[in-house]
């Protein structure tokens, strides 16, 4: 506050008046080719007096003869200023922007002509996120940008991407940049509460979106302070321009089909490979009709008459149906200018009943009501339905009973869905799927009926998401403006869950459907004062001080009901026996700033600037924090000495560098620094209080010190850019749960200001117009990102960070040394040529040979390579395990992502290609280890490849009834760790553009068809489906590169035509 | 004039904005928990708390069922069906690691969380209690808080330390803890002695039997919560570990008469009539139809009201019951040369124990029959009955008495016996050697699947006998004590491991 009072004093200083003389002055504007153009901003100098240009390129403007200069000025073009002198009539013609260095940046609280950014900021057009299959826009802008990193974690629809700008910044709290669409600060983050995937950003219509730009560095980012240190990512949506009233419909229709599902046995060779294991070491007679105990896998007929043969991913995957609509219409007039959009899209993922529906309206509208007063609000609102049966094995359900992603791959291939008389094929002895002819494994040949779950449950929610902002621009004086916004995020999400009572998950409770609401709203109000202001034509300066408030308050409470009375009923309403409360949660916090930010140039060569911003958060009471950045430029190619013979080749060369602190606090717990007692339970029936946390009232925001040094190289009149950055990020006072000793008894892992990491790298982009002729351009844009991480510091006492994934397997690793989450795992060989035993290797490298089972007399499960058991120094016998022996041993991290895209025009034609890329490093594939399990499960067809008898050289074991450890599920071996290195086709969209005259007729502006491909195709050594997935998604910075019983991705073919009227 | 209204509007718009901020957003009370520093203002926060600590030491890693089935598997009556680790498989095998979750982790855990609650509650109590309950209630307050800390310290040196009779008590036992601790910075504390542990153990039921109420309210709270006789029958129990026999007679007098019937009526040891604990005549009684009788001293409730059960694969009903329709999983099948080849077991026994095994009639095993309601097993969990402490007290008479087998002591053993079976009235035993044989093979009886048999085996220090395919494990093998958990050995950097 006392700051602001000292911004608005320093405004007293500045005292500016000129004498009132009028004169007028006319002319025309057109385009280099001569054409006409609209809308052109013709403004005077000091700003006062401004027009634009009519459709006939025409202006006429009264401006004082004090006046000098005129600027026209318009976002396609590159400005000018024209000395008027004594003329009356001024035409002129306006360079279209060729390099990006034009382009208009968002910045804090403000926008900037790229040049003049002194952070480092990448922007991506809208352009590049709409048109595409996806359901939210950071899906797509994997590729676009040096230093941000999109993973895909899964095929099932909606859910949110890995996000992450300049790799992982955090342990324990969130990864994931702060989204500020138009001004405004969104909720995000998976808010579904089922098994469905519900990403909050998916309410934003990719093709509602204008612009994207993405601070990375202090910088660009400390004006948000505590909110900064994962990166901030400005969208802005679209807004009408004036000039004649521009309507735009586009429609698309395409298809999604999976890829990349392992191949596994088929029944026939299913039943001879499990009855030749059974009978080779479980000693079971599978081969002689007549003997004792004959029992065995069997081929059973099918109704027609043929052995069933289940192609279980044909049960599970569906080629889905997309289709997608959006119509806008953008107009306005000198004083207000309007965009009206309104968008459906209908999903269908690989997965069966696996849905995503977005209706969404968007509304903008600016107005200057007078020279003083300028007004704008914004409303959208958007429902999206998000679908699933039941758990999908992704995410967090990795080991899903039900997940579909593993039934696809471990359901016996011998059985089917249904019976021959057309019913469900369950078992009758336990909750899995029936087994027909299968004789040996007991009770069961399979985990749940796919196509039960399909028919009977759901596991849905439904997000009723309004976003909307009003906003007013004072400007009392032309160099002074004082701006408010005042904005809602509001998301209410239903989920809906039924689960049938016969089979599948909700047998443990006879039956049961969930019904809960959560409700997460935030209002935030900004108030910024900011004046500009030039001195003697050289001296820029910018100054913005501001005042912020964020509030976000989250409710939850729902319902759960047991034991369904009759099968009819499958809604919450219908009739069951037992009622709980489900779903229940209550938070609040509030965040309190304030905050400035200075520019100074001098003759748009040297720039400096600063940023500040002071933050009090509800979460850590009583703290207050002052985070900044600092920068400065140089833009070296407008010194003298920048001849004309090095601009021939470098047009233009500046250099940047910036430091600062910034901080993080999404994910500290609303009330993390209270010690509580709660009433969770009851004892006897009757009440209880007990401490339930243990508060650190200490607690500080996780402080981020960034640095950053960059070059941006223009060539050839800035045709062609290459920006190059170094950066460094050093985390301290990293936030992690800090275990006591048990004997402590505190309830909780205390948060503690403790830990230490740094992330480091080097940004390039390469991008411009390699071809620009008439008929054919060629656009590209490399970016490659090099990123090293390593964490520093852990709490006293504290060695390790163990992550699991679905609760059960444990592989990722975080230890000072390392990368967060590092790949920890016992190290593997294949098969021993001799006894076939899967080899292994100790914490000492020590090979220790083993084999699963009882074993006759004299050899042991884990023996050495004498044959000798096993033992530790005293003599008792012991295992490999992963407490003992697991090595820190791969790193799960790309230590090198980007993409590589281009665009070719030729005369109507267009051509869009993407590449992305991640290399350097490695996943634990844990799918892997369940297509080796060698109980009922089926496996890889790989398994025929492994050792049989003596001399046998192979990776894959001798096979062994029962086995569920040689093959990593019972503990993570090496052997499914693999190289994640990848490039994919991410989109090749092809387009054609009718041409205009042909349209004239028929009242249309522009009509292109276009036709598009995504995920086309993945170069890589990977075996499973797509190294681009992770089974803890984007929660979990120290949980990443696991694929485990994931669901598959999608590759979809889209048609779509655009009009414009 | 037009510039200075310019510049009163662009000041006022400043100090509007910079007026709403909403100061009290900033510190936020939330809504859900309650502060510690008001969780003991008010008398029914007091007894909230106070009920917590029963709460958290029958949660499913502890006394609602892990605890006792361990007690039990340990021993050699029990044989392991199933292999899963998860359900103890480990544990029954006698070699657990410091890394088994279920077991060593989780159990160490939970009984220490609950210990440290005592200590805040006792903490609170003391400090608010006199100005919020009167004294009255803060003692018995602060007692029940004691006894259920005892209780919590004896029940871990019975997995994790020595037995007493190993040099007295000289040996390694728990970290003392006996403040409460509300943050983070304590995680070090060194093992006291075993013998240190059982003096604090006795301290703390001395004091719960001065300060509890004579009796509760009812007989559901008679059962459920402390009160005086349930400090002196947790002391039998505790005295006898220590091989302290003298005051285990002390102490059972207080709660036994001179002779049979034996009851806490006329105790040899006169004192103010606290609850009048007896033998009821129907063993199943207390194990099917009324769980809160005067022979249940102490026992832990369990209603379907949500965590207020065990929990799953924590649920003694799961462990030890039956195949088929019948609830359970049947993990502990009783193994055919442990006590049920006893003859009070036997087809043609008359004794009423024998309804609380069941044959299998389909594989023919047998089964402990003891917990018999279905999922969510809402079977209570017994700590301790009346007839435990006439066996202790029987036992601690008859090893006293070197000369002859005890009369009074003999006289206990009936009474136990003759509940069940009518013919047992003729029992006898012509030495002190013969009587402590029958009567420990007599505790193996009455107590199976009640969690006693590591208790016995240990404070006597005996071999672990061989069952199954688990050899026997001697005193002075390694896994005759538990390890202590590899969390609290990473954690605390005074801990010593066994």
């Amino acid at each position: 506050m006392r700051k602001l009072i000292l911004i608005v004093s320093a405004v007293f200083v500045f005292v500016l008046n000129a004498a009132a003389q009028n004169r007028t002055v006319t002319g025309k504007v057109t385009d280099e080719k001569g054409a006409p153009l609209e809308g052109v901003s013709v403004t005077s100098a000091n700003g006062k007096q401004g027009t634009q240009t009519d459709k006939d390129g025409m202006y006429s403007i009264s401006v004082p003869t004090a006046v000098k200069n005129l600027t026209f000025s318009n976002v396609n073009f590159a400005s000018q200023t024209k000395s008027i002198g004594n003329n009356t009539v001024i035409n002129i013609t306006l360079r279209s922007v060729d390099s990006k260095l034009e382009e208009i940046v968002v910045v804090g609280y403000a926008t900037q002509k790229r040049k003049e950014v002194t952070g480092s900021v990448a922007s991506v057009k809208g352009q590049a996120v709409a048109e595409k299959p996806v359901q939210s826009f950071e899906q797509a802008l994997a590729g676009r940008a040096a230093g941000v990193q999109i993973t895909i974690p899964s095929g099932v629809l909606n859910t949110p991407p890995v996000f992450r700008i300049r790799g992982v910044n955090s342990i324990s709290l969130s990864s994931s940049p702060l989204i500020i669409v138009d001004g405004t600060p969104v909720t995000t983050g998976d808010l579904a509460g089922s098994n469905a995937a519900g990403n909050a950003l998916a309410s934003i219509n990719p093709a509602d979106i204008e612009s994207m730009d993405i601070a990375k560095d202090a910088a660009a980012t400390a004006v948000y302070g505590s909110r900064a240190a994962n990166g901030v990512v400005f969208i802005t949506t679209k807004r009408g321009r004036a000039g004649k009233t521009k309507v735009n419909y586009n429609a698309s229709v395409g298809f999604t089909s999976v890829y990349g599902v392992p191949e596994v046995l088929n029944a026939q060779q299913y039943t001879d490979y499990k009855n030749y294991v059974a009978s080779t070491t479980l000693g079971v007679n599978t081969t002689n009709p007549a003997g004792a105990g004959y029992v065995k896998y069997n081929l059973t007929a099918g109704p027609d008459g043929n052995p069933i043969n289940t192609n279980w991913a044909n049960v599970i995957y569906r080629q889905g149906f997309n289709q997608d609509h959006n119509l806008n219409v953008s107009g306005g007039s000198d004083n207000t200018s309007y965009y009206f959009s309104a968008g459906y899209t209908s999903q269908e993922g690989i997965l069966k009943n696996n849905d995503f529906t977005r209706k969404n309206i968007l509304m903008n509208v600016d107005t200057r009501v007078s020279k003083l007063i300028s007004l704008g609000g914004k409303i959208s609102y958007s429902n999206e339905r998000n679908r699933v049966a039941s758990a999908t094995g992704s995410l967090g359900d990795a080991f899903a009973t039900g997940g579909f992603g593993r039934l696809a791959l471990a359901n016996s291939p011998n059985i089917s869905p249904y019976n021959n008389d057309g019913s469900y094929n369950l078992s009758t002895a336990g909750n899995f799927i029936g087994q027909q002819g299968n004789a040996l494994s007991t009770g069961q040949v399979g985990f749940y009926n796919p196509a039960y779950l399909f028919d009977k449950n759901r596991s849905n929610s439904e997000t009723n998401h309004i976003q909307g902002n009003v906003n007013i621009q004072i400007k009392p004086f032309n160099w002074l403006t004082f701006k408010s916004l005042y904005g809602i995020d509001y998301i209410l999400v239903d989920n809906d869950i039924f689960r049938d009572a016969k089979h599948g998950d909700g047998v443990t409770n006879a039956g049961d459907a969930f019904a809960t609401l959560s409700k997460f709203k935030r209002w935030t109000w900004s108030n910024t004062l900011q004046i500009d202001k030039t001195f003697k034509d050289k001296h820029s300066f910018r100054i913005l001080g501001g005042l912020e408030q964020d509030r976000r308050t989250t409710a939850g409470f729902g319902l759960t009901r047991r034991v369904v009375t009759d099968p009819v009923y499958n809604v919450i309403q219908g009739g069951f026996t037992t009622d709980v409360n489900s779903g229940l949660a209550l938070g609040e916090n509030y965040l309190q700033s304030s905050f400035g930010t200075f520019n100074y140039n001098y003759n748009k060569k040297y720039y400096v600037s600063a940023n500040l911003r002071q933050d009090q958060y509800s979460a850590l009471p009583g703290q207050k924090e002052t985070f900044y950045g600092f920068s400065a430029a140089w833009e070296v190619s407008q010194e003298k000495f920048w001849g004309n013979a090095i601009r021939k080749v470098f047009s233009s060369l500046k250099l940047r560098g910036s430091f600062g602190k910034v901080g993080n606090t999404a994910g500290i717990g609303d009330f993390a620094t209270y010690s509580t007692f709660n009433s969770a339970g009851v004892y006897g029936g009757n009440p209880i209080l007990s401490f339930n946390q243990a508060g650190n009232p200490n607690l500080k925001w996780e402080t981020s010190k960034k640095f950053d040094l960059g070059a941006n190289i223009g060539f050839f009149k800035d045709r062609m850019n290459l920006e190059i950055t170094y950066y460094k990020n050093n985390i301290s006072g990293l936030i992690l749960n800090v275990p006591q000793s048990p004997s402590a008894g505190v309830p909780n892992n205390v948060p503690q200001n403790v830990g230490k990491m740094y992330n480091k790298g080097i940004e390039l982009t390469l991008s411009g117009n390699i071809v620009n002729t008439k008929n054919f351009t060629w656009t590209t844009n490399f970016n490659y990102t090099n990123n090293q991480n390593e964490v520093t510091a852990l709490a006293p006492g504290l060695t390790e960070i163990l992550t699991g994934t679905g609760g059960l397997e444990t592989v990722n690793r975080t230890a000072v040394g390392y990368p967060a989450g590092y790949l920890w795992v016992v190290r593997s060989g294949g098969a021993d040529p001799a006894t076939g035993r899967r080899i292994l290797y100790n914490k000492v490298g020590n090979t220790i040979l083993y084999r699963f089972g009882t074993l006759p007399a004299g050899e042991f499960n884990y023996q050495n390579t004498d044959g000798t058991r096993y033992n530790l120094a005293s003599g008792a016998a012991t295992t490999i395990n992963a407490a003992a022996d697991a090595v820190m041993y791969a790193n799960p991290t790309p230590k090198a992502s980007g993409g590589f895209s281009n665009t070719f025009r030729y005369k109507g034609f267009d051509l869009d290609v993407l590449f992305t890329y991640q290399a350097g490093f490695s996943l634990y594939y844990g799918t892997n280890a369940g297509l080796f399990d060698q109980r009922f499960w089926n496996n890889s067809v790989r398994v025929l490849e492994g050792w049989r008898k003596f001399g046998d050289i192979t990776d894959i074991p001798k096979p062994v009834y029962g086995d569920n450890v040689s093959n990593g599920s019972g503990l993570p071996i090496s052997f499914n760790v693999f190289k994640g290195d990848f490039i994919k086709l991410k989109n090749l969209t092809l387009g054609y553009n009718i041409p205009a005259d042909l349209l004239k007729k028929v009242k249309i502006t522009n009509a292109r068809f276009y036709v598009s491909g995504q995920n086309l195709y993945i170069f890589t050594k990977y075996p499973g489906p797509d190294p681009e997935v992770s089974s803890n998604g984007n929660g979990a910075a120290t949980g990443q590169g696991v694929d485990r019983n994931t669901l598959a991705n999608g590759r979809t073919m889209t048609v779509g035509l655009n009009v414009g009227f | 004039m037009k510039k200075k209204i310019k510049y009163i509007i662009a000041l006022s718009l400043v100090l509007i904005s910079g007026v709403s901020c909403k100061k009290e957003y900033l510190t936020p009370v939330p809504q859900t928990v309650v502060s510690d520093a008001t969780a003991f203002d008010t008398p029914e926060r007091i007894l909230g708390n106070v009920r917590s600590l029963y709460f958290n030491a029958k949660g499913g890693s502890f006394y609602a069922g892990r605890y006792i089935v361990y007690g039990d598997i340990r021993g050699e009556d029990f044989i392991n069906e199933t292999g899963n680790l998860v359900t103890g498989a480990d544990v029954w095998s006698l070699n657990p690691t410091g890394t088994s979750t279920n077991s060593v982790i989780n159990l160490w855990a939970q009984a220490y969380f609950t210990i440290n609650l005592c200590n805040v509650t006792i903490e609170g109590v003391a400090a608010k209690g006199p100005t919020v309950v009167g004294a009255t209630l803060t003692n018995n307050y602060l007692g029940e808080a004691r006894f259920i800390r005892a209780l919590c310290y004896y029940s871990l040196l019975q997995y994790y330390a020595r037995p007493y009779a190993d040099g007295a008590g000289s040996k390694p036992g728990l970290p003392l803890r006996l403040t409460g601790i509300k943050g983070p910075g304590f995680s070090d504390l060194a093992r006291s002695t075993v013998a240190q542990v059982y003096a604090q153990i006795i301290d703390d039921l001395n004091f719960a039997e001065t300060n509890l109420p004579l009796t509760n309210a009812s007989a559901e709270l008679n059962t459920t919560r402390a009160h005086r006789n349930t400090a002196i029958a947790l002391k039998t129990r505790v005295y006898l570990s220590m091989q302290n026999y003298a005051a285990v007679i002390t102490e059972a007098n207080k709660i036994v008469s001179a002779s049979a019937p034996f009851t806490a009526t006329n105790p040899v040891t006169p004192g103010p009539a606290g609850v009048n604990h007896a033998l009821q005549p129907v063993i199943t009684t207390i194990f099917t139809t009324t769980y809160n009788t005067t022979e249940s001293i102490f026992s832990f409730p369990m209603s379907a009201a949500s965590g207020d059960n065990p929990g799953t694969q924590n649920q003694l009903g799961f462990y030890f019951l039956r195949n088929g329709s019948n609830p359970g999983s049947a993990e502990y099948s009783l193994n055919p040369a442990g006590i049920v080849s006893d003859s009070v077991f036997s087809a043609t026994s008359a004794d009423a124990r024998k309804g609380l095994v069941f044959n299998n009639l389909t594989n023919g095993k047998r089964f402990v029959n003891k917990y018999q309601l279905p999922s969510p097993f809402l079977d209570y969990a017994p700590v301790i009955r009346y007839s435990e402490v006439l066996l202790n007290l029987a036992e601690a008479l008859a090893r006293t008495n070197a000369a002859t087998a005890d009369p009074r002591g003999l006289a206990l053993l009936r009474a136990v016996r003759l509940r069940s079976n009518p013919a047992a009235a003729t029992i006898n035993a012509a030495t002190q050697a013969q009587l402590i044989a029958m009567i420990m093979q007599e505790r193996r009886i009455e107590f199976l699947g009640e969690g006693l048999r590591n208790n016995d085996l240990m404070r006597l220090l005996q071999t672990i006998p061989a069952k199954g395919s688990v050899p026997a494990k001697a005193p002075s093998d390694q896994g005759y004590i538990w390890p202590i958990s590899a969390n609290e050995m990473s954690l605390n950097k005074l801990m010593t491991d066994n």
